[in-house]
């Protein structure tokens, strides 16, 4: 360990100031926990002081953003500070209460029954009832509103979601789901008030832990504590969001501490050490916070055949693309897009082997392949993955001819079109949604067009199994199964760097999901 | 000279009605659409379906155009597509941020062009001339967003005189916006002026050689009237284009820099509306800035004459 004494401040000095924080600041500056390198993982924890504003900073989801949760343009960053959702996922990614406090399903599992918590109150006086929850998912199941959650929760049969009483919601399913409710802990799936879809988008009336102060889409909006949240009153006073679009900007106006926090702004490696050698901001890395993905287009050759997408698995060296890409920030993935502290991960690889590879691809006719993949600057490290990827499939005599598309049509004219590109997901979703998004033939996620009824099939399986053990080990089939024949190519999970202040406290978040209760500004 | 200026006025209006169509197609020409660019990942079929029968997008292109083009002729800018809010309500509040900027931006560009210009000029391959016309190399030759991440680092960052970005939306009033105005404002009047320099400096050499300038001399007048009476005024009369052209070049200008300052103003708009394909916002500010280009180039025009008595006669004649 370096020493952390400089400019005339000895750590006795720190600790006597009560500068605990600063100093695990420091220390984390210094030696990080994994063998990647100079970031800390995790933010500083320590005491906070009573109040105070947060000001963050997020790219806008566009001009015509809103804060109705449901929608495909909600205003991400307002949602966990404004609203709550009946359950959420937990540090392990299992299912804790929120909104609701116990959920059982019937003997097979196609009715849910979830008890609500009693003396909640929206930010306008109204107390949450079952009318509420059960509106909530009504409107994310209306076409009008048009949530890309709507296809996930199409198993739920709208006109069977009844409420015996004030503290009850009972949900009917089409067919049975003994996960449903880690379908209900996506970020679409925050309560709102009964009957206000009209005007939810501008109101961001919920029951979270601040309430809705100002709100301009795509410029600023604050947020204030609610004295009455029912989790107990929040550590700051208020947050103060600003949109800023440009990345370099956002980065600008930390380091010239305009903001303290910049949301959903993974920087790349240049940005971190810029950002790491101001004086007052620091940086965090958030672990497996993105999967970084190179979906195989299963409908186009040559991947329609699955042992070029076996040879393609087994070409590259994960832990070499890790180091080229992303100077070792992140977790190999083999090719299983569930991350690793997922209580249903399976421990699965095949070994990567070019040899094995160049055999699979000439059964397969397909020896000398040239093919072109695609990349972006939609975010920084989609060129340095595609560059690692081309560099180490060369071993099995593939070539692979970088090709450059615009960002601002990457998602519309080359994913889900081109047969080979780079792309990104965050993680935080459940394995049950993760997996259908990704692999249910009727998803609109499925990027690699993968419609496999084997794969369907386990999908339904799980679903039915009410068993717990035997629900994991359908998990863990169905994970090999993708890890054999689907045509993701999953190299890593990447770290996400995050610039923030230093004033800044207790910061943690999943997957993009802050924890507003307990942020807060150093003592 | 009043015929002159209004056949010109005509000819205005015909580029500005080609540039509106030249946008509206080259729009289309992109690729996606807005429904499609909003959406991005969460584009389902269906999501775009609802929003494109919503938007009106189903429409035969040429109908959309007659459309826009009738309430445009009556002076209605129509809705934005992302946003739903009029247009014109829209563009006036960025209009009026981005001129703040480009105000404050002539005004430093032209002075400091003006001052140096002429002094390198007058001092032609001795070193304050050495000086300025490397200086004004290095402008010309960085691009604005470079100068204006530079300015940023400095002058926010090391030493925090002004702020980094602006934080407040299209509506703060112009007392939250006066801090945020210089380095933008600095970033592009380095570059505007580097041209207007170099145009400046051949042009005082120029003169300072004629004939009448001599004469002027030989007479006895003291220096400072003959730069300022007589050499000046023609020296001016080819920059005037220039600076004309380079007013106008403050609208694309702004682009660059109003992003990197996230300064809420015509230029971030126009990107926002671009990367969007928000057709009736592209087609406002298409239609603003063809307009500045055209009255801009005209009032060049006329000042020119203004200064030449000679240009006056052969355009009436």
């Amino acid at each position: 360990m370096t020493s952390i004494s400089g400019g005339g401040i000895s750590r006795r000095t720190l600790l006597g100031a009560g500068g605990a924080a600063a100093l695990a600041l420091g220390l984390g500056a210094c030696s990080s926990g994994n063998s990647a390198g100079s970031f800390s993982s995790g933010a500083a924890s320590g005491p906070a002081r009573k109040g105070g504003v947060l000001r963050i900073a997020r790219p806008p989801a566009s001009s015509g953003e809103l804060l109705d949760p449901a929608s495909s343009l909600s205003a991400y960053e307002y949602l966990g500070a404004l609203y709550n959702r009946l359950v959420r996922r937990g540090a392990s990614g299992e299912t804790v209460a929120d909104l609701a406090t116990q959920w059982e399903p019937n003997a097979d599992a196609t009715q849910w029954t979830f008890r609500l918590r009693q003396g909640v109150t929206f930010h306008n006086g109204k107390p949450f009832t079952s009318a509420d929850a059960a509106y909530t998912i009504k409107h994310i199941l209306d076409p009008d509103t048009a949530s890309p959650q709507a296809g996930v929760l199409s198993i739920v049969d709208p006109a069977s979601i009844t409420t015996p009483d004030d503290h009850t919601l009972v949900v009917g399913l089409k067919t049975p789901h003994a996960e449903f409710p880690t379908l209900l802990t996506h970020y679409n799936c925050y309560v709102i008030p009964d009957g206000s879809a009209a005007s939810i988008g501008r109101t961001g009336i919920g029951t979270g832990p601040f309430a809705l102060k100002s709100f301009t889409p795509a410029a600023q909006g604050e947020v204030t504590a609610n004295p009455d949240y029912f989790g107990g009153r929040p550590t700051l006073d208020g947050i103060v969001f600003s949109a800023i679009a440009d990345v370099q900007a956002r980065v600008n106006a930390l380091l010239a501490k305009q903001v303290d926090v910049l949301a959903q702004t993974p920087l790349d490696h240049a940005n971190a050490k810029a950002v790491q050698a101001g004086a007052d901001a620091t940086v965090t890395e958030i672990e497996n916070a993105q999967i970084n993905v190179l979906p195989m287009l299963t409908t186009a050759a040559p991947f329609t055949d699955v042992r070029v997408r076996q040879a393609f698995k087994l070409a590259y060296d994960p832990a070499s693309v890790l180091t080229v890409a992303a100077q070792n920030y992140g977790t190999v993935a083999h090719d299983n897009p569930v991350v690793p502290d997922d209580p249903y991960y399976a421990d699965y690889a095949v070994e990567s082997d070019p040899d094995k590879a160049r055999w699979l691809l000439k059964q397969a006719g397909a020896e000398n392949l040239r093919l072109d993949l695609y990349t972006s600057n939609y975010q920084s490290g989609f060129t340095p993955l595609a560059l690692a990827f081309k560099a180490s499939v060369a071993r099995a005599g593939i070539t692979l001819d970088i090709k450059n598309a615009p960002s601002d049509s990457y998602y519309t004219k080359v994913w889900m079109k081109r047969p080979l590109c780079v792309s990104y997901w965050y993680t935080g979703r459940g394995i049950d949604q993760l997996l259908n998004e990704y692999f249910g033939s009727g998803s609109s996620y499925n990027e690699t067009a993968w419609k496999d009824s084997t794969m369907d099939n386990m999908l339904g399986a799980v679903r039915r199994e009410v068993d717990e053990a035997k629900r994991k080990q359908l998990y863990q089939d169905a994970q090999k199964y993708v890890v054999d024949n689907s045509g993701l190519l999953v190299p890593f999970f990447g770290s996400r760097l995050t610039g923030l202040s230093k004033q800044v406290v207790n910061y943690a978040e999943d997957g993009f999901e802050f924890d507003y209760q307990n942020i807060g500004l150093k003592a | 000279m009043i015929r002159y200026v209004l056949r010109r006025l005509a000819l205005a209006v015909l580029t500005v009605w080609l540039a509106s169509l030249g946008i509206f197609l080259a729009v289309h020409a992109l690729p996606g659409d807005v429904a499609t660019q909003i959406l991005g990942r969460d584009a389902t079929p269906q999501a775009v379906a609802a929003m494109r029968t919503e938007l009106g997008l189903n429409e035969p292109l040429w109908q959309r155009y007659g459309d826009w083009l009738s309430g445009a002729l009556h002076g209605d800018f129509g809705t934005s597509l992302v946003t739903h809010q009029p247009v014109a309500d829209e563009l006036t509040l960025r209009l009026r941020n981005t001129l703040l900027i480009a105000a404050l931006a002539i005004v430093l560009g032209i002075v400091l062009a003006l001052v140096c210009g002429v002094v390198a000029g007058l001092t032609r391959d001795r070193w304050p001339d050495m000086l300025i016309s490397t200086l004004s190399l290095a402008g010309m030759s960085m691009p604005e967003f470079v100068i204006a991440t530079l300015l940023a680092l400095a002058f926010a960052v090391a030493i925090p005189i002004f702020p980094a970005v602006v934080t407040a939306g299209p509506d703060a009033t112009v007392a939250e916006l006066l801090p945020a105005l210089w380095l933008p404002a600095c970033a592009l009047s380095v570059v505007m002026a580097a041209y207007i320099i170099r145009m400046l400096r051949t042009s005082v050499i120029d003169t300072m050689a004629s004939e009448f300038v001599a004469t002027a001399r030989l007479r006895g007048l003291a220096p400072a009237r003959v730069v300022l009476r007589h050499a000046l005024p023609s020296a001016l009369l080819p920059t005037v284009n220039v600076v004309a052209m380079n007013i106008a070049w403050l609208l694309g200008g702004v682009v660059v820099v109003e992003s990197v300052f996230n300064y809420p103003g015509l230029g971030v708009l126009t990107v926002d509306a671009v990367h969007n394909r928000d057709l009736p916002v592209l087609q406002a500010i298409a239609l603003l800035g063809a307009a500045t280009y055209a009255l801009l180039n005209l009032a060049a025009d006329v000042v020119a004459m203004l200064l030449n008595p000679r240009l006056r006669r052969r355009a009436v004649a």
